[in-house]
Parts: structure tokens; sequence; C-alpha cells
């Protein structure tokens, strides 16, 4: 079953339009930085970007860095959201459960698709950086140096941009559980979609927002940024230890959530 | 052919909100039956057929489906069945070929070696054999129909549950359709086939329910329903002469015919040619399967044994 | 399945309410303590809450930020001269490296490494407000007679005695210091700094997490990475300001108490540069260059709460006053943890021809 649900993402054009569309930015970004030569100002501009002019060895976590706060939630609140309802509105979902694919295996396997699909995506996108990084950028050939002024070797700049990858990855997890939540929901897979883009919007703004503070520890985006303190030295494990805890809860509770409505559903669609 | 059961329900109801989609409805289906599943739209056909598969779950009510409970033993039994539900669906951007290797693989009790093969005699079977690996979204209406019946077949299932499997098809393919089903029927195949269309399930179907406002409100044998009601149709030029002729047999007259009672045709003719009434043809009278449902669709007491009646009205 | 949400979204508060055993440490050895702690090693993760917004221009930006913000540290101290205050940032890091010749600020996003040396008189940078600091300085010169215990608490995981400071001083807009101090070690893991009403918090720093272990000496240390751009620290701008009005000739006569704060000095402070006060208690002088208070009476006039009238313009947040005052030579700045009323009376001590 999560063969047939993988297969079916990854034969499906869309998703590699997807992905393709996710990498322009990147890249459009790394093209103009590297003709222009004009580095976003200190503590401006996604972080990173304004090392890379220097060091080209940065440019997949610059990328990361473009794509996180909403080109990438986005991808993944399609997919996600497309999950069960796109199959609801096809009308191909009342075959799969009538051949019988049975409801629990079906989520399961929707499921391990979509995080599929996010890590394929992180990765192409740090693969993409890598390349442009690589080819448009000059590239220290000792490493780089981490935020805390340290330097880095080429191995560990490897090591932890792999760790940011995965965490990037996890971070994504919330996101694609309320859009799988929402989509068992509604039979609109754009319905489900902009649920999730609902809430990552509200999450987002009530981050910025001093009187939302108490729950601030608890939105999905609060730790989206702690890719970061993987780059620090000493690497500054909380808030990513934290991060990967409560994305751990947001899927537990949502896909419990959406198994529980999904398998007492009535299937009309 | 066995009597086994092989789709029984048991006080089906399906009630959203006030409404009460299916209210209590007792399916008998048998091994070797066609049975033809009659509604109006609304009636709460389909609604009876997703809680068949496990799809719609029932409000209250027992399922059988091949002697076992649905959708307890869902994963058991569908496997056994096929389905065509409301119309045909499928991935758009894939071959044919490769949504029903998809399906075939998404869950149990189809094996793998096998599949290839088996989707190749599917395919030859609806006649798709030659659509190579065009997507599906370039199919005609008609030939995704054949393919969701082709997805329908691939296991060599017991039952096949079809909903209106002729929809979209020419008069040639729905030709064909009908012949392979009866050819899927002589090989043991039960077939349950909801439909609106009166005609088709009278050529096919053995065995006949018809849903009315979410009750079963006829069930029985096509045979039965459509037997001689007892009386003969006589053609003839001049119907007011057989009335003088046969006075107070006869039922009514309409047109060129007159309806007498009688079973015996020969007997009929008999009195009216020594009466010296010209008789064109002769014929039992046999109610139309059209008769049968609309009657029994009706809300009045009165049914099946009175279908002249029921005409005039 | 939502119990188990429960129970996980509880756990740490249930932690967090275990109760604390209080000691019976008196206060007066409480600050003993503290001010004995110079000297524990540790590694820690804090977080500051300023609620100060000062209305001041570009030329104290960086310290009012300080105040006015969240500011997240994360610290590894081997002693006095020997230590290291990262400040996080989301997309950044500023990290300071001590050693006995001075600190190396390290800023990642513009990748300079400033080489300072030790100044006496700076404006406040995120290693002040780190609670081991803050708390040493402000019990420093408290009286026994001002501080009393206020119970205990569990902090980051530890058992913490709580004591608190009511300064004596009238002039004082501090109403009192909360001093959380680890039990165990002596180290300050917690310090609330309250304006005249008791609110919130004007200024609350603390440890999140605490270890009184040694970090490794690689950890402290700094060289600066190939690629960056090394600078020589200067003094603050203010500093430079003043240092440079009093070389125009533009000198300001300090009495030898304000408002009733008692002149103090500082070694190697510039001599046109004023303090006065004691413990939590501080009032600053110092002649300002037009320019410099042209800009920053501007910002003030705009401010909300400002209060202009003859003596000057002054304003102030939460406990801390600022007031500009038009001397005999030029401008002057009045600046502490002083209320209004204080600095109305320093400002009629000073120019006494009002």
């Amino acid at each position: 079953m999560i063969a047939v649900e993988l297969r079916k993402l990854f034969r499906r054009p869309r998703t590699w339009v997807t992905i393709g569309l996710l990498n322009g930015l990147p890249v459009l970004v790394a093209v103009l930085l590297a003709l222009t030569d004009l580095a976003p100002r200190p503590g401006e501009g996604p972080v990173f970007l304004s090392a890379v002019l220097t060091n080209g060895t940065l440019y997949p976590l610059a990328a990361l860095a473009i794509v996180l706060p909403l080109f990438l939630p986005i991808a993944v609140s399609v997919v996600a959201g497309e999950a069960v309802a796109g199959e609801a509105q096809a009308g191909t979902l009342r075959y799969l459960l009538a051949r019988p694919a049975g409801r629990t295996r079906l989520l399961i396997a929707k499921l391990v698709a979509v995080i599929a699909f996010v890590l394929v995506t992180v990765v192409v996108v740090a693969a993409v950086g890598y390349l442009t990084g690589q080819l448009l950028f000059d590239v220290s050939p000792i490493g780089g140096t981490a935020l805390s002024g340290t330097t880095l070797t080429s191995q560990e700049i490897a090591g932890r941009t792999l760790l940011a990858i995965g965490y990037v990855t996890v971070s994504m997890l919330g996101v694609a559980a309320f859009a799988l939540f929402f989509s068992t929901l509604t039979d609109s897979p754009l319905g489900a979609t902009l649920g999730a883009l609902a809430v990552l919007i509200a999450s987002s703004l009530l981050f910025t927002l001093d009187a939302a503070s108490a729950f601030a520890p608890y939105l999905p985006t609060r730790y989206w940024l702690a890719f970061v303190d993987l780059f620090r030295d000493p690497v500054l494990w909380r808030d990513v230890v934290r991060g990967v805890a409560l994305q751990g809860v947001y899927v537990v509770v949502l896909v419990g959530a959406a198994w529980a409505n999904f398998t007492t559903k009535d299937v009309t669609s | 052919m066995s009597d086994d059961p092989v789709i029984q329900t048991a006080g089906l109801v399906k009630r959203y909100g006030q409404l009460r989609a299916v209210d209590g409805i007792d399916l008998d289906v048998r091994a070797g039956d066609v049975y033809g599943f009659l509604g109006a739209n609304g009636s709460g056909k389909t609604t009876t057929v997703r809680m068949l598969l496990g799809l719609v779950l029932p409000t209250r009510g027992e399922v059988r489906l091949l002697g076992e409970p649905m959708p307890r033993a869902a994963r058991r039994v569908l496997p056994r069945v096929g389905a065509l539900i409301e119309g045909p669906a499928h991935y758009g951007h894939l071959s044919g070929r490769a949504n029903l290797a998809l399906l075939d693989a998404a869950g149990p009790g189809g094996s793998r070696r096998t599949r290839k093969a088996r989707i190749d005699t599917v395919l030859e079977q609806v006649g798709l054999a030659g659509v190579g690996r065009k997507p599906v979204k370039a199919y005609s209406l008609g030939m995704r129909q054949r393919l969701g019946l082709g997805a329908a077949l691939l296991r060599r299932p017991e039952l096949l549950v079809l909903d209106e499997p002729t929809n979209g098809l020419d008069p040639q393919g729905i030709h064909e359709i009908r012949d392979l089903l009866l050819e899927l029927h002589r090989g043991g195949t039960t077939v349950f086939l909801s439909s609106h269309l009166l005609a088709e399930v009278e050529q096919l179907c053995t065995r006949v329910g018809v849903l009315d406002r979410g009750r079963l409100v006829l069930q029985d044998q096509l045979a039965t329903l459509t037997a001689p009601t007892g009386a003969t149709i006589v053609q003839t030029p001049d119907p007011g002469r057989v009335r003088a002729a046969l006075d107070g047999r006869v039922l009514r007259t309409d047109g060129d015919r007159a309806v007498v009672r009688g079973a015996d045709p020969a007997e009929v003719n008999a009195a009216l040619v020594a009466a010296g009434v010209p008789v064109t043809g002769l014929a039992l009278e046999r109610p139309t399967l059209e008769e049968v449902v609309l009657a029994a669709a009706s809300t009045s007491a009165d049914r099946v044994d009175a279908p002249g009646e029921r005409s005039r009205r | 399945m939502v119990g188990l949400v429960a129970v996980l979204l509880a756990l740490p508060s249930v932690i967090g309410a275990l109760p604390a055993s209080d000691a019976g440490t008196p206060a007066a050895d409480l600050r003993r303590a503290v001010l004995a702690s110079a000297d524990v090693p540790f590694a820690g993760y804090a977080q500051s809450a300023g609620g100060l917004d000062l209305p001041v221009g570009d030329q104290l930006t960086s310290a009012a930020d300080l105040l006015s913000d969240r500011t997240t540290m994360r610290a590894w101290y081997r002693g006095p001269a020997d230590w290291r205050v990262d400040v996080v940032a989301p997309t950044g890091e500023t990290g300071v490296h001590a050693d006995p010749g001075g600190t190396w600020t390290w800023t990642w996003e513009r990748a300079v490494a400033t080489r300072t040396a030790p100044s006496p008189l700076a404006l406040p940078t995120a290693p002040d407000l780190l609670p081991s600091a803050l708390g040493r300085r402000l019990l420093s010169e408290a009286t026994d007679a001002e501080l009393s215990r206020i119970g205990a608490d569990r902090l980051a995981g530890r058992d913490a005695l709580g004591v608190r400071l009511r300064p004596a001083d009238t002039a004082s807009s501090v109403s009192r210091v909360d001093v959380w101090v680890d039990d165990a070690s002596g180290v300050p893991l917690r310090v609330q700094v309250f304006g005249a009403d008791d609110g919130q918090a004007a200024l609350d720093t603390g440890f999140l997490e605490f270890e009184p272990t040694t970090p490794p000496a690689e950890v402290t240390a700094f060289d600066p990475p190939p690629e960056a751009e090394l600078r020589e620290g200067q003094d603050a701008q203010l500093l430079q300001s003043a240092t440079r009005a009093a070389a125009d000739g533009h000198r300001v006569r300090l009495p030898a108490a304000l408002a009733g704060l008692d002149r103090r000095t500082i070694e190697g402070a510039p001599r046109s540069v004023g303090l006065y006060g004691r413990g939590v208690t501080l009032l600053a002088v110092s002649p300002l260059p037009g320019r410099a208070a042209d800009g920053l009476r501007d910002a003030l006039v705009r401010a909300p709460g400002v209060v202009v009238d003859h003596l000057g313009v002054r304003i102030s947040a939460g406990p801390l006053g600022l007031m500009l005052v038009d001397g005999e030579d030029g401008p002057v700045l009045l600046t502490g943890t002083v209320d209004l009323d204080a600095l109305a009376t320093a400002a009629t001590d000073l120019v006494p021809a009002w």
C-alpha cells in the first residue's frame, strides 16, 4: 500500500513541477546575488544569505532558509491536503476502499507518502542549493564559519547540513498533519490545503504577538528556524529537541484525529 | 449453481439527520442470480450499494456479503467482490494499464505474479486491449466505463456489484457489455446490477428488487413478476365486435386491441372466429417490468395484481 | 489519547511546581554567597526580557534594544576573566569572549570581530544582563537593612533562594530587586527589577538551564576566523560625545551631591562625566555636544509621557530616567535609576541660576 502511494505521488507530473518551482526561487536569488554582488544587509533577509557571497558552501542552507517560511509549507499543504480529499474528489477513494485498501492502512500510506515528499523536496532543494553554491560563488576549501565564529571543516558542514535537512523535514510534519487531518474532513483538496495554510499563517502571526506569548511555545511554526542552531558551536540542541518533540505531538494528535474521523466516516464521494 | 446467500441485509437503515435514506431493507441475493436493483434517483439505491461495500456505515441493521458480516470482514470479503460504483474513476495522468496495476496492488488478494496476465485478460474482455499507453484523461466516457468494468473484473470476483455499467456506451458497446456479463454469469459469477434502465434489467436479470423512498417494495424472480396475468390480448381491426361476441369477458379495449379474460388463446380464438370476428393476432397478456415497477413504486395498495388499472390512471 | 496529550502538556509545569526547599539562610548570608560566587564556573542558557522603552535616537539604540527586547543568551563561565556569552538571535549570533586582556566581540551577520579593552564606564551589553553578573552587581552595594528573604523557588531545575532588595534612597526609581540565588553555588539564577509601580518587572532575566560544571577552555577561547574583519573596540558614542564636548571647552560644574546622592569616583572615566549614588540608585551626568543633544531632544519631545518645562526635557521608562538640561555651557544629559522628581531636583542643583 505504501509502495502504491509512493508510486502514485512520484509518477505524478505535478509533484515534480511543484518541486521544480520550489527550487526556482533559491536559484533566482543565487543568480541575482552572483550578478549584482549585493548581499542583503546583515541581519536582514533569510539567514545565511549574507554569508554565501564569501563562501558558497553554505548555499544549501540559504536555499532552505529561503523556501522554509512559505514555499515549502505551501507545497507540503498542497500535497498533504490532496492526500485523501484529492482521491475523494476524483472518485478514486471509493474504489480504493472497496478494493479494499483498508482505511487505516490508506491513511498511514498517505502519511508516509507525504513524509517522503517532504524529504525528497528538502533534499532536492539542498542539492540544487549545493550545485548553485558551487557554481556561482567562491567556495572556501577549508569549510566555513559557524555562527559562533569557529571554523567548521567541510565534513562538519556536510554532517550538519544533513541534520538540518532532517530537521526541516520534521518541521514540516506539523503542517502536513494539519493538511492530512483537514483532508479527511472535506472532499475538496483546495479546502484542506487552505485550512492548513490558515493554521500556518495564524501561527506565524501569533508568534510575533507578545500577547500570545503564553502559547507561543506550542505554535507549530515556533521552532522552525532552530535548524540555524545546528550551525552554532557548540550546537544548541535545546530548540531543535523541542521542535522535534512539538512536531511529534502535532503529528500524533492530528493523525489520531484524522484516523478517528476517517475510519468512521461515510464515504459518499 | 447453489442457493447460497451472496448478499443479505437485515433491517438495514441509514439515517442522515431526520431523513431516512434507507429505511429497513432486507435484500436477498443468491449465488447465481443476476439481480436487478431498481429505483428512481434518490430512492436510496446508491446509499444501499455503498453500505454493501462498507463505504457508508449503516445506522442500524446488518449486511452479510458472501456469508460474512460487513464491514467487519471487509478485508476477507471485498477481494472476492468486484465493484463499479456510480461511474468509473481513475488517475487521469496514468494509462489504463497503470491504473489497473495500482488498484490491484492497493489491496489484498491480487497476486503480483499474475497481475500482468490478469490485466491483459480483462483489457481484452472489456475491449481495451489495443489502447496502449494513452493516459486515461484522453479516454472517451465509454472507454472509461469499460476500464472501470475491467477494474471490477481483475480478481475474477464471485460477486459483481455494478452501478449503471452501460452508462456512456453506444448501442454496440451496451450489447458487448451485456454479452460479457451474461458470459460471466454463466461462468458462475453473481451479478448485482443497480440501474434505472428497465430494459437493461429486463434483458439481463433473473431477479429484481425495487427500492422506493428507502423501502424495498418488491423483491422477486423476474419470471414470477412478469408471469401471465390470465388474460389474452386480441389484435383485431374491430375491437367493438369482440366486446359483442365475448360479452362480459372483455376487460378493456384500446385502438385495435382488446384484452379478454382467459388464459387460453386458442379458446379465445375459437370463440371469436365462431362469432366471425377478424383476428390478426393473439397473445397471452404479461405485465412489462415497467408496469410492475411503476405499480410497486406507488404508495397505493394496488400492486402487481392489477397492472391494467394502473396503466389507465 | 486526549489524556496522554494533557499529561504531556502538563508535565513541564508539574515538574516546575515541585516544592522547592527553603533553607533558612538569612538574607545577608545569601548576599555574601552571591558576592563570593564570582569564581563559580557554570554553563547556562538564559533569557532576559526588558520592558524599558526608552525613546532615544540612534545614540543608544543597541543599549535600548537590550533593555526593551527579549534577549536569549548562552553562557560559559570559567572565571571572571575567562567566559563567553552568545546572544542567540533566530538568524544570527553575537558572541562576547572575555580573556584577561579584554573581550572579543564576534558578530556573525557582519563577520566582524572586535577587540575591546576593559572599560570602566561602558553602556550595558548583553553579558551584563546575565543573571549571575547582574545579580552580583545589584547586590554588591546593598546594606543588610535593605535586604529581606522572599522564600524559595525551582529555577532551571535547581533550588533557588530569594532575596529582596528595597533601596533606601528616596530618589530611587527602583522599588525593589528580587534575586533568586542557586542554593548550592550562590550564583544568581534570576533577577527581577521592579520600577516604582509594583507591577510587572521592568527587567526580568533568568537562567532556563544552568549547570555548575567547568566548561572546556576551547569553548570560551576565540580565534578570529580567516574571513573576519578585525576592528578595534571604541568607547560608546555617548562617552565619545562627552569627551568631545569636554574637549570643546564645554564643561559641567559637578557638585559633591545631586538630589541627595553623593558623588562617587570611577577610575579611568572621563573627568567630565559625573556619577552619583550608591547600589541600584545611580545618576550619571555628562555634557553633550549640541548636535547630539538636538537629535536626542527631537526624539524625546515626541515620546509619550515626556515632561517639558523650564528645567528641560525629562522622561522615565520604568525605573530608568533621562533628562536633557540646558547648562551654562551647553546641553547636559542626566540619566539613571532615579525618578522624575529627583531628576528635576538634580537639574536645579546643577544649574543654580534657576
